[in-house]
C-alpha cells in the first residue's frame, strides 16, 4: 500500500498541532505502508516563506517531497479578505480569493498531486482550511482522505468547504464534537468517518524530581503547556488565577511552559519557564498536580492527552466544546466557564487528593484505550481496508463559472457559525447528529471508571 | 475544603460539576439574594434616598420611553437584465429586443445593467444590515437600562448599609465612652486614700459567728481585691448594726462609691476578678461590708432608685437606643427573673 501525506509544513522542528499530527501519523503508518510526505518549503505559518529546499529529503525515515510556495502571505490582504468573507455577504470568488490569500499557495504541489494521485492508494490531507488541502483534495478526490483538524472558528462557515467534506472518500476526525460540527455544516453523514485523534510519545519514566530541582520549583503547582497567547485563553487564565491567588487557602503555583506572546503577570506564584524540550515538558507534567487548558478553540488537545497519559487531571475551559467533551467522556478532568467555577474546580482538585488521583487514573485509562498508538494505527488501517472494498464516490462537481462565482449570495461565515449546534457531543447529541452512521469513533459512550 | 459525595471509586465529572455549581449557588446565597435586594430597595428607598431623584420604576420608564422598533419600509427597485427593455406594450418590447444588437453598437448596456443590479442588491443588503444593527443597538440599550437599574438597587443597598454601619459605630463609641467613665470611677475607688480630716475606722474584726444574711436589696458589689489603705474598724467592732459617726469627708466618699456602683456590675466582674456574691450568699467580710453596713438600709434603697434612674439615662444617652431602635437594649420589663435579683432590673447592655 502506498500513501501520501499532504500537509502545509513538515519537519522535525515544526511543532504546530496539525503538522505534528501529520508527522506522527506518517511515521507510524510507515510501519504498515509506503508513505511519502508532500509538503511545501515553508516553515513559518504566518508568512509561508520558502525556507527549505524543494525536492526530496528523508525525515525520520519518511521521504518528504517539498514544493515551493508561489507567494508569501500578505497579512493586510488576508485580513481584508477575512473580514469580507467572515462578516459580510459575499461571493464564492471572494472565498476562493480568501483561500488564495491564506496560503500556502503552492500550485506546484497541487499539480503534482493531480498528476501522481494514481501512484498512491490514498492521499491523507491535513487541515481542511488551507490551500493545499482544498485544491489537493479536489485534484485527487477519489483517493482523498481528509483529516480536517477543524476548530469552531469562522472558516468552518465558508461555503467552499461543505462540498469538499462531501466529496472526499473519508474523514478522520479528532473528536466527536468535530464530527458533529462538520456533519451539521455539510451534511456529509454518508461519507465514512471515524474519530481517531492522535497518540503521543509519552516517556514511560518521567523524572518529576529532576524537573523540580532544575527549575527550583517547590510545592504544588498547576502547569500550562502551549503558546502563551490570548487566542489560547491565557489572558482569562491569568485573570482567574490572580483571583485564586487572593484566596489564602490555595497553595498552587502556576507554571507556564511555552512561547510568550502575552504579558505575564508578575507574581511569585506565576512562573514562566519559556520553551523547554520534550523531556522537561513531560517531567513538568509528571511533577504537576494538574494541567490547565484554557483554550477556547481546540480540535483535539494533545497536551491534555499527554497529561492524562501521565495520570494527571486536567482543568479545561468549558467554553471549548471539544475539551469539555473530552473531560466528560474520559471522566478525567473538570471544566470551568467563569471565575467561580475556576476557583472551585481548582480547589477541588488541589485539596481533594482522592478526586485528583481518580481523575488521573481515569485519564491514563482513557488514553490507553483510545489514544495509544496501536489503537490509532488500527483505526487508520481499518479505514483503508474499508475504502478499498467500497467504490469511490461520485466525482467532485467543478467550480461554478465566472459569473456565478461573483454572485454575492453567500452568507457571512459568522452567521453560519452561529447557527451550528454547540455543546459537547454527548451520546444523545451524537445520535441526532449522525442518524444511521456507524459508531466507529472513540469516546462515543460515556465511560465510567 | 471541598468535599464531594462520591461514594465509590468511580467519578462522574458531570455530577461533580453539578455539585460544584450547587456550592457556588449556596455561597452566593449567603450574600443578599436578588429578592432581598429588591425588597430593601423598595422599602428603604424613600427613607434614605430622595424619591424625587430616583424612581424605583426606572426600568419601566426607560422601556416606555423607547417604543418598539419597526424597520422602515424603504423603497427599492429590482433591476434585472431585462429591466431596461421592459414595457407593457408587447410590440414595443419586440422592437426593442429586435434593435438590441443595434443599441449595443453604440454603447455596452451590460455594464449599466450589471452596475444597477449590484446597486439594487447592495441597497437591499444595507437596509437589512441597518435593521439588524438597529435591533442590536436596541437590545444593547435594554441591557444598559438593566444595568442602570441594578446599579440604582446596589447603590441603595450600599446606602442603607452605610447608614446602619454609621449608627453602629456611634453606638459602639457611646458604649466605649460609658465604659471608660465607669472604669475611671472604679479606679478612683481602688486608689482612694482617706483624707486627713476623715475619721479613720479600725479594720473590722472577724466575728466568731458568721454574720446574719442580709436582704438582697442591701447587697452591695463586693470586689475581692483589697483597697490599699485598710479602713479603720468600727468602734463597735461589728460589721453592721448602728451607724458609725460620720467624718467631714465621709459623705462625699460614700457618694463617690455609689457612683462607682451605678454600672450595675461588680467591680470584680469588670476587672476580671471574682464575681460579686449573689443575693442570699454569705457576705464577704472586709471593708466593703463595713461600708454597706455603714450606709444603712434606707441609704441603700435610695441608692438603688438613683442608680436605676441614672443607668437608664446613661444607656439612653450612650447606646444611641433612642436614635436607632434596632439596637439591642433590654428594657426592665424584658429582663427575666433569672437575670436580675428581686426588685432590680438589668438595664446595662454590657452586663447582659
Amino acid at each position: 500500500m502506498k500513501l501520501a501525506v499532504v500537509v502545509q509544513r513538515y519537519g522535525q522542528a515544526i511543532n504546530g498541532g496539525a503538522e505534528l499530527h501529520a508527522r506522527y501519523i506518517a511515521e507510524h503508518l510507515a510501519k504498515h505502508a509506503q508513505v511519502e510526505v508532500l509538503t511545501t518549503c515553508a516553515t513559518d505559518y504566518v508568512t509561508w516563506r520558502n525556507e527549505l529546499q524543494p525536492g526530496v529529503e528523508t525525515v525520520n525515515g519518511v521521504p518528504v517531497r517539498r514544493f515551493r510556495v508561489k507567494r508569501e502571505r500578505d497579512p493586510r490582504v488576508f485580513g481584508r479578505r477575512s473580514d469580507r468573507v467572515f462578516a459580510q455577504r459575499h461571493s464564492l470568488g471572494d472565498e476562493l480569493d480568501w483561500l488564495d490569500a491564506e496560503g500556502p499557495t503552492s500550485p506546484a504541489l497541487v499539480d503534482y498531486i493531480g498528476k501522481h494521485a494514481a501512484d498512491f492508494d490514498f492521499c491523507l490531507f491535513f487541515s481542511y482550511r488551507y490551500y493545499h488541502a482544498y485544491h489537493g483534495a479536489r485534484a485527487a478526490a477519489s483517493r482523498a482522505i481528509l483529516v480536517p483538524t477543524a476548530e469552531r472558528d469562522e472558516a468552518i462557515g465558508l461555503s467552499i468547504f461543505p462540498p469538499l467534506f462531501r466529496a472526499v472518500r473519508a474523514l478522520m476526525y479528532n473528536s466527536p464534537e468535530e464530527r458533529a460540527m462538520i456533519h451539521a455544516v455539510s451534511g456529509n453523514q454518508a461519507i465514512p468517518g471515524v474519530v481517531v485523534g492522535i497518540g503521543s510519545e509519552v516517556p514511560h519514566n518521567p523524572q518529576p524530581g529532576r524537573f523540580r530541582q532544575k527549575y527550583n520549583i517547590r510545592g504544588p503547582f498547576a502547569v500550562y503547556v502551549g503558546r502563551i497567547d490570548q487566542n489560547k485563553g491565557c489572558k482569562e487564565l491569568f485573570e482567574f488565577f490572580q483571583g485564586y491567588l487572593r484566596d489564602p487557602s490555595g497553595q498552587l503555583t502556576l507554571v507556564l511552559i511555552g512561547k510568550e506572546l502575552l504579558p505575564i503577570p508578575s507574581h511569585s506564584r506565576i512562573r514562566h519557564l519559556g520553551f523547554v524540550d520534550d523531556a522537561d515538558k513531560f517531567d513538568a507534567m509528571a511533577a504537576a498536580d494538574l494541567l490547565i487548558m484554557p483554550s477556547y478553540f481546540e480540535s483535539l488537545s494533545m497536551v491534555a492527552l499527554e497529561a492524562w497519559a501521565l495520570g494527571k487531571p486536567v482543568l479545561a475551559n468549558g467554553k471549548c466544546d471539544v475539551l469539555k467533551g473530552q473531560c466528560i467522556r474520559s471522566n478525567a478532568g473538570l471544566y470551568y466557564e467563569n471565575y467561580a467555577e475556576f476557583s472551585e474546580t481548582l480547589a477541588a482538585i488541589e485539596q481533594n487528593r482522592w478526586l485528583s488521583g481518580t481523575l488521573g487514573r481515569n485519564g491514563r485509562q482513557f488514553f490507553r484505550e483510545h489514544y495509544d498508538w496501536p489503537v490509532i494505527e488500527r483505526k487508520y488501517l481499518e479505514m483503508f481496508d474499508r475504502l478499498k472494498k467500497e467504490a469511490p464516490a461520485k466525482a467532485l462537481d467543478p467550480l461554478p463559472g465566472w459569473f456565478d462565482r461573483r454572485r454575492q449570495d453567500l452568507p457571512a461565515a459568522d452567521e453560519v457559525l452561529a447557527k451550528l449546534p454547540t455543546g459537547s457531543a454527548t451520546p444523545r447529541f451524537a445520535q441526532h447528529a449522525e442518524p444511521g452512521a456507524p459508531s466507529t469513533g472513540s469516546g462515543q459512550g460515556r465511560r465510567r471508571a | 475544603m471541598p468535599d464531594f459525595n462520591v461514594r465509590s471509586d468511580s467519578v462522574n465529572v458531570e455530577q461533580i460539576m453539578e455539585q460544584i455549581r450547587a456550592r457556588i449557588r449556596e455561597k452566593r446565597g449567603v450574600d443578599y439574594t436578588e429578592q432581598q435586594i429588591r425588597d430593601l430597595a423598595a422599602v428603604k428607598l424613600e427613607k434614605f434616598l430622595d424619591p424625587k431623584g430616583v424612581r424605583s420604576d426606572l426600568l419601566e420608564r426607560y422601556r416606555k420611553l423607547q417604543p418598539a422598533y419597526e424597520p422602515p419600509e424603504l423603497p427599492n427597485y429590482e433591476f434585472e437584465d431585462s429591466t431596461l427593455y421592459e414595457t407593457h406594450r408587447g410590440p414595443l418590447r419586440f422592437i426593442r429586443k429586435l434593435l438590441n444588437p443595434l443599441l449595443k453598437l453604440f454603447f455596452n448596456p451590460n455594464k449599466l445593467i450589471q452596475a444597477l443590479h449590484i446597486q439594487s442588491k447592495l441597497n437591499a443588503m444595507y437596509a437589512e444590515r441597518e435593521a439588524r444593527r438597529e435591533a442590536a443597538r436596541r437590545a444593547t440599550d435594554q441591557l444598559t437600562y438593566e444595568l442602570i437599574h441594578n446599579l440604582v438597587l446596589e447603590t441603595t443597598r450600599l446606602g442603607i448599609e452605610v447608614k446602619n454601619l454609621k449608627m453602629r459605630v456611634e453606638s459602639v463609641g457611646s458604649r466605649l465612652e460609658f465604659n471608660e467613665r465607669r472604669a475611671r470611677a472604679l479606679e478612683s475607688v481602688v486608689v482612694y486614700k482617706p483624707g486627713e480630716g476623715d475619721v479613720v475606722a479600725p479594720p473590722p474584726q472577724r466575728a466568731p459567728a458568721p454574720s446574719a444574711p442580709r436582704p438582697p436589696q442591701q447587697q452591695p458589689p463586693a470586689p475581692t481585691f483589697q483597697p490599699s489603705p485598710a479602713p479603720p474598724p468600727s468602734p463597735s467592732g461589728v460589721a453592721g448594726g448602728a451607724a458609725a459617726p460620720e467624718g467631714p469627708g465621709q459623705r462625699s466618699r460614700r457618694r463617690r462609691r455609689r457612683r462607682g456602683r451605678r454600672g450595675g456590675g461588680s467591680a470584680a466582674g469588670i476587672m476580671g476578678g471574682q464575681p460579686a456574691p449573689q443575693p442570699g450568699a454569705p457576705e464577704a467580710s472586709g471593708p466593703v461590708g463595713h461600708d454597706v453596713a455603714d450606709e444603712g438600709a434606707d441609704t441603700d434603697a435610695m441608692d438603688e432608685v438613683e442608680t436605676n434612674a441614672v443607668a437608664t439615662d446613661d444607656l439612653d444617652q450612650f447606646s444611641g437606643a433612642s436614635s436607632h431602635p434596632s439596637e439591642p437594649v433590654t428594657r426592665p420589663e424584658d429582663a427575666g427573673p433569672a437575670d436580675a435579683g428581686p426588685g432590680r432590673v438589668k438595664t446595662d447592655p454590657d452586663t447582659q
